[in-house]
């Protein structure tokens, strides 16, 4: 099933991001909400005034009743949903300039943000939805497209394009970078942890797909670690399968697929090899959707709640729903 | 992390540092070009070495000069601020020292200019560190070192200090009884820290400008001091002293080519020079010596009455203790409450702090010292949204402050934590004086200034600042 999400003629969708309830997704480039009534999805709300730019990421809350929104007017924008009305309550100012992407941590207090400016920002919430930045992170040297934060842990990972997925956790009253992942040949796009959070998936201009495993200190594996801090280390790499840029990667909270958004215009399901080492996992493809779009296809989301539910974007202005079935014999 | 981290403050390395120069930014840099009459263009031939060859008409070749570029020339435009702008800058300013000191060597007696070094109490502790000395014998020694290179008058800015917390406090206390008349009176933010300016003027312009206390830092009525009272004590015009001053932190530099720090009518600037205090290491490693090894020399005063055979300092930290001062000061002045201690509380971070003065359960002063890029975001986003509580806060650009500049000495097998903790034991070290009661500086005002609070102290005590305004033309948009 698709969508037209176009406000206006070829406006290009860059992300969505899927409510936990499943029900509800919002879809980007304007600032566009839908709910699904029935078995078709109703444009409910239209958000032009927050942003003087292109929007570039959305997420919501954890509780479901806020939305961030990223935007290439350097602000970040916080909207309180009300029924199928949004009000903004917020813009974060601070960033230099295009803010790529927005995250709320798994506590709701938590909000990091990242921009072309090289830095990565961690803002604090507290009761009375007053924020506050709580650290400016100036490890990475080049843009900053994606930050992501793991599913259960206060800890934060971050994608560049000086190639590098960098990882930050709180010591003391600051946030300090804790790891510097490295491998990629390229600008890294997205990020994705595993269910667990013991894994992070990263997706890279170099047409690869990397995924890492967390390894603490005094391991049984015998992976050495500097100080308390949990060393990082490469153990799968998928090659050979994406033809262009991959844009995006999303992990299935529900089944552990991986899905990924590719410059060919394709999406593509990987699958983890159930007898495989865990220690050094394989992949295979188990769907591989050519033409899934007519354009780059910038995301993929996993509906957190229907298994098998995947949606999709791109830049030629639509949004997808794709039904994955696991394929016999996996 | 394979790239050098820049050595600039947080707040100034978000601005606008990129390579990509749009074609409106280009570098503008007038070069003066001979032109000579005659018919046909000229043809150039690159030689294999790169270097460029004009071919005349009569097969005459004559080599073309490269167009350079300075740091002065650099630092002059408000233009483009590129990487290429931060190597230069961080690119031995000390070399520029050596020159002068050089030149000296060689001119005739006439034509010598009279080299003055201002050493901040930041960079001296710092070496104090490094060296374990103690803040009296790292000046001794420090002035010694100088001297042998060819320096003639060591100074520290602790004295020119002095001025910029008293007109600061007299600031403070005329803005507060001026409320009524100005909205924009209060927050009263400092100004001594280059970094926070920049940003200030930069991202926030017109907004922030009316906040930001017009007192010059240290550094700068150092300037005043060296470049007006001691020239016309030493019977010398002001370009004739090369003025050095010697600071914890690269963004200085930039503070001292400010414009409203050059003097059109003598065509100087009031420091013309500034060296980190990792530079003056430097200096010592090529000159092979070591500060510990060196004879203490006597300490250099600006004027008779303040000479003192060991350095003198302030309380309330080590960025200057601009809060503790104008709080006292202000205490006693508005209220006539005499504040013996003043107690900080830390908020959100070690960063963050603030100071209350309270009667009968009523608030009248609430000041805070906000340290760090998060800290300046949060303070001036508070101040945006009219919800800033503070009559005046104190701004430095970096984390722990000027102790804990970008030019300081690193640690070398210490865990940086604890090589901060004892720079700052060293720097607290130093015998404490109220600027009221600084030898030299009632005196000063008296005859160098005609005055508190007359015209000319306000032109050699204070500074204005200019909004940056962001280049909207299509070419420097960045899609």
């Amino acid at each position: 099933m698709r969508l037209q999400a176009r406000g206006k003629e070829g406006e290009a969708t860059f992300k969505l991001d899927v409510i936990h309830s499943g029900k509800d997704f919002w879809g980007e480039g304007v600032g566009k909400y839908w709910k699904q009534k029935c078995d078709s999805w109703i444009c409910k709300s239209v958000l032009s005034e927050g942003h003087q730019r292109t929007v570039r990421k959305v997420a919501w809350s954890p509780c479901g009743n806020y939305l961030a929104s990223a935007s290439f007017d350097a602000t970040t924008c916080i909207w309180k949903k009300n029924q199928d009305d949004f009000e903004c309550v917020t813009t974060l100012e601070g960033h230099e300039n295009e803010v790529k992407s927005v995250a709320w941590a798994p506590s709701g207090n938590l909000l990091a943000t990242c921009s072309r400016d090289k830095s990565v920002w961690v803002w604090e919430v507290d009761e009375e939805d007053e924020y506050e930045c709580v650290s400016v992170l100036n490890s990475h040297t080049q843009d900053v497209k994606h930050v992501v934060w793991h599913p259960s842990q206060e800890l934060l990972a971050s994608a560049s394009y000086d190639d590098t997925v960098k990882l930050y956790r709180e010591e003391e009253d600051d946030w300090v970078c804790c790891a510097t992942l490295e491998g990629h040949e390229s600008t890294v796009w997205s990020l994705a942890f595993d269910p667990s959070g013991q894994r992070l998936a990263s997706c890279s201009d170099d047409r690869t797909v990397r995924i890492w495993r967390q390894y603490p200190p005094d391991n049984e594996q015998g992976v050495a670690c500097s100080g308390s801090d949990p060393s990082w280390k490469c153990i799968c790499t998928l090659s050979g399968f994406h033809s262009r840029t991959i844009y995006d990667v999303a992990w299935c909270q529900l089944t552990g697929a991986l899905a990924t958004a590719c410059g060919d215009d394709a999406i593509r399901v990987f699958e983890e090899d159930p007898s495989s080492d865990p220690q050094q996992p394989t992949f295979s493809l188990t769907a591989h959707l050519p033409q899934a779009h007519s354009q780059d296809v910038n995301c993929v989301a996993w509906n957190p709640k229907e298994q098998g539910l995947l949606a999709s974007c791109s830049d030629d202005g639509e949004v997808a729903f794709w039904k994955y079935q696991r394929p016999e014999g996996i | 992390m394979a790239a050098m981290a820049s050595p600039f403050s947080g707040a100034l390395q978000l601005t606008d540092l990129d390579d990509f120069i749009g074609p409106s930014q280009d570098c503008i840099k007038p070069m003066k070009v001979d032109k000579r009459p005659g018919s046909g263009v000229a043809k150039i031939h690159i030689e294999d070495d790169g270097s460029y060859f004009q071919v005349s008409q009569d097969g005459g070749t004559q080599k073309l000069e490269k167009a350079k570029i300075s740091l002065d020339d650099c630092l002059a435009c408000s233009g483009c601020v590129t990487s290429a702008e931060t190597v230069l800058i961080t690119q031995q300013s000390h070399e520029e020292l050596r020159k002068v000191l050089d030149a000296n060597k060689t001119a005739a007696p006439g034509q010598q200019r009279l080299v003055v070094v201002s050493v901040s109490p930041q960079s001296r502790a710092s070496l104090a560190a490094r060296f374990q000395l103690t803040p009296t014998d790292t000046a001794k020694k420090l002035t010694a070192f100088f001297k042998k290179l060819g320096v003639h008058y060591v100074f520290d800015t602790a004295f020119s200090r002095n001025f910029s917390l008293l007109e600061s406090q007299r600031e403070f206390v005329q803005r507060f009884r001026g409320q009524a008349n100005s909205t924009q009176a209060l927050p009263m933010f400092t100004s001594a820290c280059p970094g926070w300016i920049c940003y200030a003027e930069k991202t926030h312009g017109s907004f922030l400008i009316p906040y930001l206390s017009t007192a010059r830092s240290p550094q700068q009525v150092m300037g005043s001091l060296v470049k007006d009272f001691f020239a016309q004590q030493q019977h010398l015009t002001p370009d004739r002293i090369y003025h050095v001053t010697v600071m914890p932190c690269y963004d200085k530099k930039l503070e001292a080519s400010r414009p409203d720090f050059f003097s059109q009518e003598h065509q100087t600037r009031d420091v013309d020079c500034v060296v980190t205090t990792g530079e003056v290491f430097k200096l010592l490693e090529e000159e092979g010596v070591s500060l510990s090894q060196l004879e203490p020399a006597p300490l250099d005063s600006l004027c008779s009455s303040a000479s003192a055979q060991e350095p003198t300092s302030h309380r309330g930290g080590g960025s200057g203790g601009y809060l503790e001062h104008v709080f006292q000061h202000a205490a006693r002045e508005l209220f006539g409450i005499h504040v013996d201690e003043v107690t900080y509380r830390p908020l959100r971070n070690k960063d963050f702090q603030e100071v209350t003065l309270e009667k009968e359960g009523r608030v009248l002063l609430h000041f805070a010292a906000a340290y760090g890029f998060r800290n300046i975001q949060n303070l001036v986003q508070k101040l945006k949204r009219g919800r800033c509580p503070y009559h005046y806060v104190e701004v430095m650009a970096c984390p722990a402050g000027c102790l804990n500049g970008g030019g300081q000495l690193k640690a070398l097998d210490t865990p940086s934590k604890a090589l901060l903790q004892h720079v700052e034991i060293l720097y607290g070290m130093v015998r404490t004086e109220a600027p009221e009661e600084v030898p030299g500086v009632q005196e000063l005002y008296r005859c160098w200034l005609q005055g508190e609070g007359s015209e000319r102290a306000g032109h050699l005590l204070h500074t204005s600042y200019h909004a940056v305004e962001k280049a909207s033309s299509g070419l420097s948009i960045r899609w």
